[in-house]
């Protein structure tokens, strides 16, 4: 027990959670207005053809109108930016954690709930308890370790158990089904259209799915370059289904960074470290 | 050695001083990550859409049989003055999904209808009002996977404008 608690807690330099936390939050900013701008259109629905999903019945949450839909909006896009700069980040954490979730049950209790960013939220939950942590610092600790953690955790929990949902609703016939066929004739790009006319190869590509899927949790197992392997492989794997199909799963894709030491992505640094160097040659020439 | 033994995420043997929980806060975590995975296990096993965030990721878990028709689902619309036309998704904000998600209710009540074209309006205050929507449900007939260009429409839904 003891054991599984320290593995919980496993420290991480305070660059990394302060990198991530600033991906995390423009993320957010970026998905109100580019990558899912449709939510805000559920501010000109008349509150009837509102479903509130068992959690929005659960909390004494209103009824999404207009005036709610724009106050979330703008409060949650500024709390966002606020967050991304690391200042105040128990308070602006936790009210973009609030907002975002709100923003959520607006676009989902209209009849149709996606699936893509369960480990976003996670991340979003557990980034304000990290606590103060600046760019570039590297002292490890064990709040910061926590929360991505958790982040990782969630992120493989989407593969192993999504796995387990094709199980639950599609049967054991789905490995030998038609999903893939359907998908690819529906909305694949050129670069797959030829699959469709090989025998049985889409088959073979949905068991190596399960496989893939199922096989995601060894990334806690390994060290070294295998484990860069391995989630070099998982984004490797959205962007074959984003070539094949055209889906991407944005937030997840975001949210798997919790596995990449980003205190060594340090762009404010390049720039300046870029705009010193031009400035002590400008002279010279 | 160093590339060996030291792991990305943690336990690099360097100097860099650790900041480290307390008993408390160590626990307090543990239970709370234990927990959360708890729920998400249910959501899993018997959870619906509905629990969400902890329902089953269940996209693209259905197994299909490749020449099942597919179901296309569309609301078409006349306006006031007369003209026919098919709703996109961005005229009411209400989703071609959505739409499918709450078939079941608009069967039940058609009247629920007049919500989109109240959404329609605020949307578009300069177009003629919309006076009738049909939810139809089109099935694209397929062989070999691919759409044979045949289909069967059947209205599922219909609203009237008073």
């Amino acid at each position: 027990m003891r054991a599984l608690a320290r593995w919980f807690t496993s420290p991480v330099p305070l660059g990394r959670v302060a990198a991530f936390r600033t991906l995390v939050y423009l993320f957010v900013a970026a998905d109100l207005v580019f990558f899912t701008p449709w939510v805000r259109l559920h501010a000109d629905l008349p509150g009837s053809l509102y479903q509130p999903l068992l959690i929005g019945r659960l909390l004494p949450l209103p009824t999404p109108g207009y005036l709610l839909v724009t106050v979330v909006f703008w409060v949650l896009l500024a709390a966002a930016l606020a967050a991304a700069t690391g200042r105040a980040p128990r308070l602006l954490g936790w009210l973009v954690f609030a907002l975002y979730l709100e923003w959520m049950l607006i676009a989902m209790s209209y009849g149709k709930v996606d699936h893509d960013r369960f480990d976003l939220l996670v991340a979003l939950a557990v980034l304000p308890t990290a606590g103060a942590a600046r760019h570039g610092v590297p002292t490890r600790s064990e709040r910061a370790g926590w929360a991505l953690r958790c982040t990782q955790l969630a992120a493989v929990a989407t593969y192993f158990l999504s796995s387990w949902a094709k199980l639950r609703f599609g049967g054991p016939e789905w490995l030998t089904g038609a999903t893939m066929t359907r998908a690819v004739l529906r909305r694949g790009t050129e670069l797959v259209e030829w699959s469709t006319h090989v025998p049985h190869l889409l088959v073979v590509v949905q068991f190596l799915i399960v496989a893939f899927e199922l096989s995601t949790p060894i990334v806690f197992l390994l060290r070294g370059r295998w484990y860069y392997l391995q989630v070099a492989l998982m984004y490797a794997f959205h962007a074959l289904v984003f070539a094949a199909v055209t889906i991407s799963f944005v937030p997840h894709l975001v949210a798997m960074a919790s596995f990449l030491p980003l205190e060594r992505v340090r762009p404010a640094c390049w720039v300046a470290r870029l705009l010193t160097r031009r400035r002590t040659t400008v002279p010279a020439g | 050695m160093h590339a060996q033994t030291a792991t990305p995420a943690d336990t690099d043997t360097g100097s860099p001083p650790v900041q480290r929980l307390g008993n408390r806060g160590r626990w307090v975590r543990v239970v709370v990550a234990l927990l959360g995975a708890a729920l998400l296990l249910a959501g899993t096993l018997v959870g619906q859409d509905d629990d969400f965030p902890f329902g089953p990721f269940r996209m693209y878990a259905t197994s299909d049989e490749l020449n099942a028709p597919v179901h296309d689902t569309r609301l078409h619309a006349i306006d006031a003055s007369g003209h026919h036309l098919v709703l996109a998704d961005a005229q009411t904000g209400f989703r071609r999904a959505e739409v499918e998600g709450q078939l079941p209710r608009f069967r039940r009540h058609p009247g629920l209808l007049g919500a989109l074209a109240t959404a329609y309006h605020r949307r578009q205050p300069d177009a003629p009002r919309l006076v009738r929507i049909d939810v139809v449900d089109r099935l694209l007939q397929l062989r070999d996977g691919r759409p044979t260009g045949r289909y069967t429409d059947h209205v599922e839904a219909t609203w009237r404008a008073r």
